[in-house]
């Protein structure tokens, strides 16, 4: 007997714009539990909007529709009630933040997740040594951690940063969004092990590109092709190989 | 009595300072240092006049002075009471001149070993005007570090301070207020002179917090090799009005003056940061360097500043000054709560990333802590 897919995100019929400008224009997808699920699509299609719209990026106004996680409607939840529930995004573009030191503010992250899921702050020290052991699978330089968050880091550095935050935070729901975007191919390895680690039955992954190579060394369960705002086309890898040799047009893109 | 009630013919026996405010005139809404700080609505109200009066001293670990009265200070450091002092004949603020006619003495204290020294000053007395000052000696080579606390009962008051600070040759004085001043009807003007003689270094940090109306005017000259690093954060909120202005003069080669202000401003407050840093002709070398920059945390929010430069010589070492104001920065406030941290955690972690810079200069793990708790307690 096969084991039932269980949903760990529905999107439903979600319209959402960005000033006066609508970019989404009736999402429906279903992300399933312990599944990668990979979106692509041609630049302006609505992807990175879909990921913002689902993390609540306060650029992104949801005109109608729901987003349905873990069974719960978080469409107008707070942006850190999201993550506090488990949604974590790894950003194209991490922001450097001047001042704040990259351990105190994981930290404080981790410890905000610990009192959500009522347990125990961990303390610096419990803290640095987990810290430590993170950096070093990750095969990241130490003094990182006393270095101000993504400041002076290169692309490579920062997306590798952007990672060890998801180890440590151990989120369920992680969307990447161009997580390839800037790397060489050695940090694409890395980043694509990292992540293949974090691979679990519990945890969903949706991986946002334009480009077939991380899906070669993350093996998407899905994929999915956004156009004007819409899922135009959901199957498997072969999706990306009739994308490869005939591009967008093949579904309608002139 | 109204501050500007004052009748100079009354105070002949300090001629010279009557004469210099004959000449200044007294302070209007429209005098540059007090444009933007409003001081008719604090001028015009009547006060009762209370001078300070000497009384006896009790020993504690810190000076406390209460409405101006010292009443505890250390016993191994010397504190006396001045009829008659020196003052500063280039001063730009005119209040710092009906300061010194006022008062009836001058608290002097004399600082000749290298000393921490901590002072407490209360501010009790309602509706009162309340006008006093302190100078503080410190002899060569001599390196002083002040650490003082501001705590504010009073209502409906106007206090007028200031320091008269001489350091000699060699010698350094780090200065470290903690500027609470939580009442919204209470005024301050405070009006300083420093004097940086050959060598002697005039370090500043300034912690002003809170819901009140004050201004400190700081005038500084610099010797030959002197040096002047100002450090200011403003925190302000609901009608406050905070400020610093100031005029520092490289009066001797070499000298070096680096100002940094750092503003976080709420609700309908209004931050002031007017520094004017003068070159003078035989000052070559000289280094000059300003930065401001400021949070608005919602619209009604203002800051004036104006980082100025005036350059006598054709021999300068370095000139810079900058100034920038705006909100925070949203995609990284983003960031943070995407990480699950609190929206009102992230502000403050913000706030503090963009005062990162002072407090490491600072370099007092125990100062940063204290403002932090302050900084919780007021947001």
């Amino acid at each position: 007997m096969t084991k039932k897919m269980e949903k760990m995100m529905e999107i439903k019929d979600l319209h959402a714009k960005i000033g006066e400008k609508e970019i989404l224009k009736g999402i429906n997808l279903d992300l399933f539990k312990g599944k990668v699920h990979a979106i692509m699509g041609p630049n302006g299609a609505g992807k990175s909007t879909l990921s913002k719209a689902i993390v609540g990026h306060p650029d992104v106004e949801i005109t109608e529709g729901k987003i349905i996680y873990k069974g719960k409607d978080i469409t107008h939840m707070e942006p850190e009630e999201r993550a506090l529930e488990g949604i974590f995004m790894a950003f194209q573009h991490p922001v450097e933040i001047p001042g704040v030191n990259n351990a105190y503010f994981l930290r404080t992250a981790l410890n905000a997740k610990r009192k959500h899921l009522g347990l125990p702050p961990l303390n610096a020290a419990e803290f640095l040594r987990l810290l430590k052991e993170k950096i070093k699978e990750l095969g990241m330089r130490e003094e990182m951690i006393h270095r101000s968050l993504n400041e002076g880091f290169s692309g490579g550095e920062k997306k590798l940063n952007e990672i060890l935050q998801m180890e440590i935070l151990e989120p369920d729901f992680v969307i990447l969004d161009e997580i390839d975007s800037g790397l060489d191919i050695d940090a694409l390895k890395k980043v694509s092990e990292a992540i293949n680690k974090m691979r679990t039955d519990d945890r969903t992954f949706m991986i946002i590109t334009h480009y077939r190579k991380i899906l070669d060394y993350i093996q998407p369960d899905y994929v999915h092709v956004l156009k004007d705002g819409k899922v135009l086309k959901t199957g498997g890898i072969e999706i990306v190989d009739a994308l490869e040799k005939e591009g967008y047009k093949i579904f309608g893109e002139e | 009595m109204k501050v500007l009630d004052i009748r100079l013919e009354e105070y002949e026996e300090k001629k010279a300072i009557v004469q210099k405010l004959r000449s200044m005139g007294l302070p209007t809404p429209k005098t540059e240092h007090y444009r933007y700080f409003g001081i008719r609505p604090i001028f015009d109200k009547d006060y009762e006049l209370v001078l300070p009066s000497a009384k006896q001293i009790e020993e504690a670990d810190h000076i406390e002075i209460v409405d101006g009265v010292v009443t505890k200070a250390p016993k191994e450091i010397y504190v006396e009471f001045l009829k008659k002092s020196s003052i500063d004949d280039s001063h730009y603020d005119q209040v710092y001149y009906i300061n010194h006619l006022l008062v009836p003495y001058i608290i002097h204290i004399e600082l000749e070993s290298d000393t921490q020294l901590k002072i407490v000053q209360k501010f009790t007395k309602n509706g009162a005007f309340v006008p006093y000052r302190i100078k503080l000696s410190i002899a060569p080579n001599t390196h002083i570090r002040l650490y003082e606390e501001f705590l504010s009962l009073a209502e409906e008051s106007l206090y007028f301070y200031g320091y008269d600070v001489d350091i000699a040759k060699d010698g350094s004085l780090k200065v470290i207020q903690n500027r609470v001043t939580n009442i919204e009807n209470f005024a301050q003007i405070g009006s300083h002179s420093i004097k940086c003689d050959e060598n002697a270094r005039f370090e500043l940090y300034t912690f002003d917090f809170g819901e009140a109306k004050t201004l400190h005017n700081y005038h500084v000259t610099l010797g030959q090799y002197a040096q002047c690093d100002a450090n200011h954060v403003i925190f302000g909120k609901q009608s406050c009005r905070l400020g610093n202005t100031f005029h520092i003069e490289n009066r001797g080669k070499e000298s070096k003056v680096s100002q940094l202000s750092r503003n976080i401003l709420k609700d309908k407050a209004r931050g002031i940061f007017d520094g004017l840093l003068i070159v003078k002709n035989p000052a070559k070398y000289s280094s000059i360097y300003q930065d401001s920059k400021t949070i608005l945390l919602n619209d009604g929010a203002f800051m004036v500043s104006k980082p100025q430069m005036e350059i006598y010589t054709e021999f300068i070492t370095e000139a810079t000054h900058g100034s920038t104001t705006g909100h925070l920065d949203e995609e990284a406030l983003f960031y943070l709560r995407q990480r699950g941290i609190a929206k009102e955690d992230a502000k403050e972690m913000l706030v503090l990333s963009f005062l990162n810079e002072i407090f490491e200069k600072l370099g007092d793990e125990e100062i940063k802590k204290e403002f932090i708790e302050l900084y919780e307690e007021q947001r």
